[in-house]
């Protein structure tokens, strides 16, 4: 919202406080109080509370701050309000308190006896935003109660709004994974493993707490939360060490492409990230390379493939393995805006043309994947006027943002004038989706026609332009559209200047900046807190496939303060992490290892069942619950019998809701029925491939069935029976992770289908006593099936890999 | 009342999700019975269609290059641009409108408010510009019609979120569908089965009563609405071995034709209930027409090879047709010969209860929108509106008889009763 210049009424010191409005107010109104010391602390409480939880979220962060902030559209109006995503989290109260002011000075205004504030929100009043809110509206009626109750001392009807004390108790009535189970979902999350006996002996010993006697000897403690310290000291280890393994540096580089896409570059990346322009003369070094040691034509062939097809992985794979690398070394995540090198391979470093410079820095020439950091050289054109710009001679880095893959994954054209990348690096790295700014009803039509330069002159479009374009206006020196000719490249006539001019944020690029605006750019973003916090949402995403909540929009909604507490409990949340995050001098790890601890990863049930549609509200997205992309489930397979499945690759993966990074990028999230089909063939198959072979190994080195034979026969003794539901806990807990006992619902539910399965076949003629051809392929030694357990027991654990406890994680 | 509803949605599990309903104890042991239709194919123009060179010509030098207001043509009552001697492959607008244009209804002047790629195809595909939870309308359809279909909404690509009611399938190749038809079988071959089938049966029956008990459990709603959703695709995904019949042995070679044949093999097999279309590039800031010369042909082409093969398999009069893009190209051209994002565009339907030959709503010389009298659907400055995506999704929901269904409700699209296009779909037509 848009106000004139004016002199305000009351704000003659410009630093009025609230309660000094609030007096003064209450003393111009004295048909309502005439005496400034009847004005009560609680009404201010009481509207201080209303301010936070009600017209704040709802109406002064969903809507006025877009424009009517530092940088904004309405930044030269006298109600300019704080954007508290650009702030720290301790500058938090003392911005809602300048906004909440601001709120009040303008409540005071009134024309024709009507306030101000609702007259323009509602577009009645000449307002740069038009109508902001509809009259009679949830929204107005927001900001018609804040009018009211500021106009009137004796306000106060009662508060619908979620207490901030329900925040705190956001997880009451919710059960934890303990550490045991939190390790196996960790492990198989970021390792692509189960947990191994040593770790769990390790939180084992430390469930069980000693402490020393003042005699001096050492003594079982009794109190619970010692234990609890313990493990969870024990439990912060384990996960230190599992945080350094090469398993969780592919999840993590698996997790963070599909955040940023960079695998998705079009065309064969040597032609498109190398281009024509800056590298003819390396790129395609695999044509001519000597590969006549290999005798034999068709290897010689095929080994040239290969060199091909390994040299552009390793290209597309840059990125990520930058990522790896700021993270496997401890670096300040900040890196990955301001890294001043890229990562390259004894086969990239061919294509950039300095392999020879740098090869001693390689263990392995021929290792296509061997990376290490490098500064490349300013790039050289095949003409001078493609040189690029450089005061040191070498390439402006700036992390990610300068990687000619991300510069390729985003390219842009003559129109979009670099604004798709600004749309994504805002999304990226500050977790800020500037389209979203302009999600409301306009007519962009007759803007266009009505202003020379809509997107800087109407407060439709300028809403989201005014922050685009200088940070579109940063990449100004990637300003080619052929990618096979060039990315490298300055505009001939200068960066536009029908745009808003080049920087961040309200801050000019300086001209001595602009060889390395990049750079710029990225310390820029790594001095705002909303790098922080979009680092952590990323981290969020790697662990639960989901991002974090945005704020509930719809006022309408009744359900709206229930999904306003779930938004904000889970705020807070990041907003701690990411204040450690920041502490830890940006260690990504530590953002990993918080939301590990967090409630919101290790909250695993109920503990009673919920009566309140509010409750089931707020409570929608809490859990990890996430049903496992090919790639994970392929590595539990592996992880839970030894070996991957194999069906879940190419096509396949992609029907099971895999991404290519290009066309396809957002994962499923839920199954189709196409996905059910494949998740029986793959619990058919690796039942088939798995059951007999396991009980042809020796006893010792069974994975499935170490404890039992196929002798076994239920109902034939209580022992034989005993030993089958031992083999069933043992199957649940291997494969589901589940801690069940031997009478339990479930391992009732298990062993009636072993029982049944065999009481069928029993009453079946020409029963074979073999397993079935395929299932009995592979094996150690011959395994007999003549009571038809080991096929009863391939339809357990069939049974047991249909289920969510296995296909989820 | 709403507010009522919401909540009482919200605590019996809907307001997250309503995955496919729980299967009867009949449906649990028979095939499940295919969905016999209505089928909406939607198909997208992704990037942006150049609508003044398809059903809303201007033929003025300053909004077309190829040609000028007297080369405009007509078929009924659809005018068009001339595209026969421009276009290199596909369909041009002659041979389209010739086929189908008695059966075509054409909308121009739609306003999609704004005109950037992300908001513009979410509102266009669910009828809702400023929430990210709306359904699509093929997803919708398909979670009211069929929700229990194995592929009950596919998807090619465009903006396709389902507001958590129906799982999104993407089968991208059909040799696909084929690998999946058979999966109790041994690489799908129905002789060789994994199991006998007593064995399969007793699978099945502790899978269900797990499934039935965990229900009645305390569960956190995530976990909840996961439990729904697997069982029911899984159990689902029976009725898959009834698409390999109908999966052509010859695979086409345009885009479009290669999605028609997986969505159509999938209607005809009554395990579908809508797909989504989509073919891109259509973005052309560079070289306009060139490229829309190159995309309106195959687009429509796509268009007409699912119209002819839906015929072959005898589901043409169950199939509807949607034809549209997220935003129409400006009216004018660039430096670089191209056109810019325009607010302003077109969409096409076709299809049982549908009356055809009709054009709604139009643009001025300029390509701006004339307002429209919502009843009488003609041009009026005085009591006319900007007809936006949700008085289209308003009008599509009746349609299809799904705007009361309570999935329906619980994304309401806000269209005064006054301003619903009831007269739409043609004389006495009300939808089917």
């Amino acid at each position: 919202m848009s106000l004139p210049h004016r002199t305000p009424i009351l704000a003659k010191s410009g630093y009025l406080t609230i309660s000094s409005i609030l007096i003064a107010a209450f003393a111009s109104q004295l048909s309502l109080a005439s005496d400034p010391a009847s004005c009560p602390t609680i009404n201010n409480q009481k509207l201080d509370h209303f301010f936070t939880t009600e017209l704040w979220p709802k109406i002064g962060r969903a809507e006025c701050v877009k424009c009517h902030k530092s940088g904004g559209d309405a930044e030269d109006t006298r109600f300019v309000l704080q954007d508290l995503s650009r702030l720290a989290r301790q500058e938090h109260e003392s911005a809602l308190r300048a906004n909440r002011d601001a709120f009040l000075r303008m409540a005071f205004e009134q024309k024709d006896n009507e306030s101000l504030l609702l007259l323009k929100a509602s577009g009645r009043l000449d307002h740069g935003g038009n109508e902001v809110l509809k009259r009679g509206g949830a929204g107005y009626q927001i900001l018609q109660a804040f009018v009211h109750r500021v106009q009137n001392p004796n306000p106060i009807p009662s508060d619908a709004s979620p207490d901030a004390s329900g925040i705190a108790s956001f997880f009451d009535g919710l059960e934890m994974l303990d550490h045991e189970r939190l390790l196996r979902r960790v492990t198989l999350s970021l390792a692509g493993r189960l947990p191994t006996d040593k770790e769990l002996a390790s939180l084992a010993k430390a469930s069980i707490p000693e402490y020393t006697t003042q005699a001096g000897t050492r003594a079982s403690a009794s109190r619970g939360e010692t234990a609890v310290g313990n493990q969870r000291k024990a439990f912060v280890a384990l996960l230190d060490n599992i945080l350094t393994e090469d398993a969780f540096y592919d999840r993590l580089r698996e997790g963070f492409n599909d955040i940023f896409l960079t695998l998705g570059v079009d065309g064969n990346p040597d032609q498109t990230v190398l281009s024509y322009e800056h590298f003819d003369k390396t790129r395609g070094w695999y044509q001519k390379f000597d590969l006549s040691h290999i005798q034999d034509e068709k290897e010689r062939r095929e080994a040239g493939y290969r060199l091909a097809r390994e040299y552009r992985a390793a290209l597309l794979g840059e990125p990520m393995r930058l990522v790896e690398h700021i993270v496997r070394n401890d670096h300040p995540f900040t890196e990955i805006v301001t890294a001043d090198y890229i990562m390259v391979t004894p086969y990239t470093a061919r294509g950039y043309g300095c392999f020879d410079a740098i090869k001693d820095q390689f263990k392995n020439h021929d290792d296509p994947f061997e990376y290490i950091p490098v500064r490349l050289k300013a790039l050289q054109g095949r003409r001078e006027s493609e040189n690029q710009d450089s005061k040191t001679g070498f390439y402006p880095h700036a992390g990610l943002l300068s990687t000619l893959q991300y510069l390729s994954r985003y390219p842009t054209t003559e129109t979009n004038r670099n604004r798709l990348r600004a749309r994504m690096y805002y999304e990226h790295f500050l977790g800020v989706d500037v389209l979203e700014l302009a999600a409301r009803v306009s007519d962009a039509a007759a803007v266009t026609s009505k202003f020379e330069n809509p997107t800087m002159q109407a407060s439709e479009c300028v809403v989201c332009h005014k922050t685009l374009d200088p940070v579109a206006g940063l990449f100004q020196n990637f300003w080619r559209f052929d990618r096979n000719s060039a990315l490298y490249g300055k505009r001939k006539e200068g960066w536009f200047t029908d745009m808003f001019a080049t920087g961040f944020e309200g801050e000019d690029l300086p001209a001595s900046e602009r060889w390395r605006a990049l750079q710029w750019l990225g310390k820029q973003t790594a001095s705002d807190p909303r790098f922080a916090r979009a680092m952590t949402g990323h981290a969020y995403y790697l662990l639960t496939g989901r991002r974090p909540l945005l704020p509930p929009k719809d006022l309408d909604d009744p359900l709206y303060d229930a999904r306003a507490v779930a938004y904000h409990a889970q705020q807070k949340q990041i907003d701690s992490i990411a204040a450690s995050f920041k502490e830890s001098n940006y260690n990504f790890k530590t953002a990993i290892k918080d939301w590990i601890l967090s409630d919101f990863y290790r909250v695993d049930g109920l503990s009673s069942r919920i009566t309140s549609a509010e409750r089931v509200a707020s409570l929608e997205d809490v859990g990890v619950v996430r049903m496992l992309s090919p790639e994970q489930l392929e590595r539990k397979i592996e992880a839970v019998f030894g070996k991957a499945s194999g069906h879940l690759q190419g096509q396949t993966a992609m029907l099971y809701g895999g991404i290519d990074s290009k066309e396809v990028t957002e994962r499923a999230v839920d199954p189709s029925g196409a996905m059910g089909a494949i998740q029986r063939t793959i619990a058919n198959d690796v039942a088939c491939k798995n059951v007999a072979l396991d009980f042809s190994r020796d006893q010792s080195a069974r994975i499935l069935f170490p404890d039992i034979e196929t002798d076994s026969i239920p109902g034939e003794s209580p022992s034989a029976d005993m030993k089958i539901r031992a083999a069933i806990v043992h199957l649940h807990k291997h494969v589901l992770g589940r801690d069940d006992n031997e009478d339990s619902v479930e391992v009732n539910r298990t062993f009636e289908l072993f029982a049944g399965v065999i009481s069928d076949a029993r009453n079946t003629s020409g029963i074979d006593e073999r397993e079935t051809w395929s299932c009995r392929q592979g094996l150690l030694k011959p395994v007999p099936d003549p009571h038809y357990t080991v096929r009863a027991w391939r339809a357990v654990l069939t049974y047991l890999l249909r289920q969510q406890e296995f296909l989820y994680e | 009342m709403r507010r009522s509803f919401l909540k009482s949605c919200a605590l019996t599990g809907l307001g997250l999700a309503m995955p496919a309903r729980t299967l009867t104890a009949t449906e649990e042991k028979q095939d499940l019975q295919p969905y016999e239709g209505p089928h909406y194919l939607v198909f997208n123009a992704s990037g942006g269609w150049d609508t003044t060179y398809l059903m809303d010509p201007k033929g003025t030098e300053q909004i077309n290059r190829l040609y000028k207001r007297d080369d405009i043509l007509t078929h009924g009552n659809h005018t068009f641009a001339p595209t026969a001697k421009h276009k290199k492959q596909g369909l041009s607008n002659e041979d389209f409108f010739a086929e189908f244009g008695q059966s075509l209804l054409v909308f121009n002047g739609l306003d999609y408010s704004v005109n950037n790629h992300a908001p513009c195809s979410r509102y266009m595909a669910t009828g809702k510009l400023d929430s990210l939870a709306y359904p699509t309308f093929a997803a919708l359809v398909a979670a009211c019609q069929g929700g229990s279909c194995p592929l009950s909404f596919l998807t090619f690509g465009n903006y396709s979120a389902t507001g958590n009611l129906v799982a999104k399938a993407r089968v991208p190749y059909l040799p696909s569908l084929r690998r999946i038809a058979n999966a109790d079988s041994i690489e799908g071959n129905v002789k060789s089965p994994y199991h006998d089938d007593f064995a399969l049966e007793r699978i099945e029956a502790t899978l269900q009563q797990q499934h039935s008990d965990r229900l009645k459990q305390n569960q956190l709603p995530r976990r909840q609405h996961a439990e729904s959703m697997l069982y029911a695709a899984q159990v689902n995904s029976k009725a898959l071995k009834r698409v390999t019949p109908h999966i052509p042995k010859q695979i086409p070679k345009t885009r479009l034709a290669q999605q028609a044949e997986i969505a159509l093999a999938s209607f005809k097999a009554g395990v579908c209930v809508s797909a989504n279309l989509s073919i891109g590039q259509f973005d052309s800031h560079a070289n306009n027409d060139a490229d829309q010369m190159k995309l309106i042909p195959e687009f429509l082409e796509g268009i007409a090879y699912a119209l002819h093969r839906a015929e072959d398999l005898n589901i043409r009069d169950k199939l509807v047709v949607i034809a549209q893009s997220e935003m129409g190209r400006t009216p004018g051209y660039n430096q670089g010969n191209g056109k810019d994002h325009w607010s302003i565009g077109s969409v096409m339907f076709l299809g049982p209860g549908i009356e055809g030959n009709r054009v709604i709503g139009h643009t001025d010389e300029k390509q701006f929108a004339l307002p429209l009298d919502p009843d009488k659907l003609t041009t009026n400055d005085k009591i006319g509106i900007r007809v936006r995506p949700e008085h289209i999704h308003s009008a599509l929901r009746k349609f299809a008889g799904i705007a009361d269904h309570p999935y329906s409700q619980l994304f309401p699209l806000g269209v005064d009763q006054s301003q619903q296009l009831t007269n739409l779909w043609g004389k006495s037509r009300t939808g089917i």
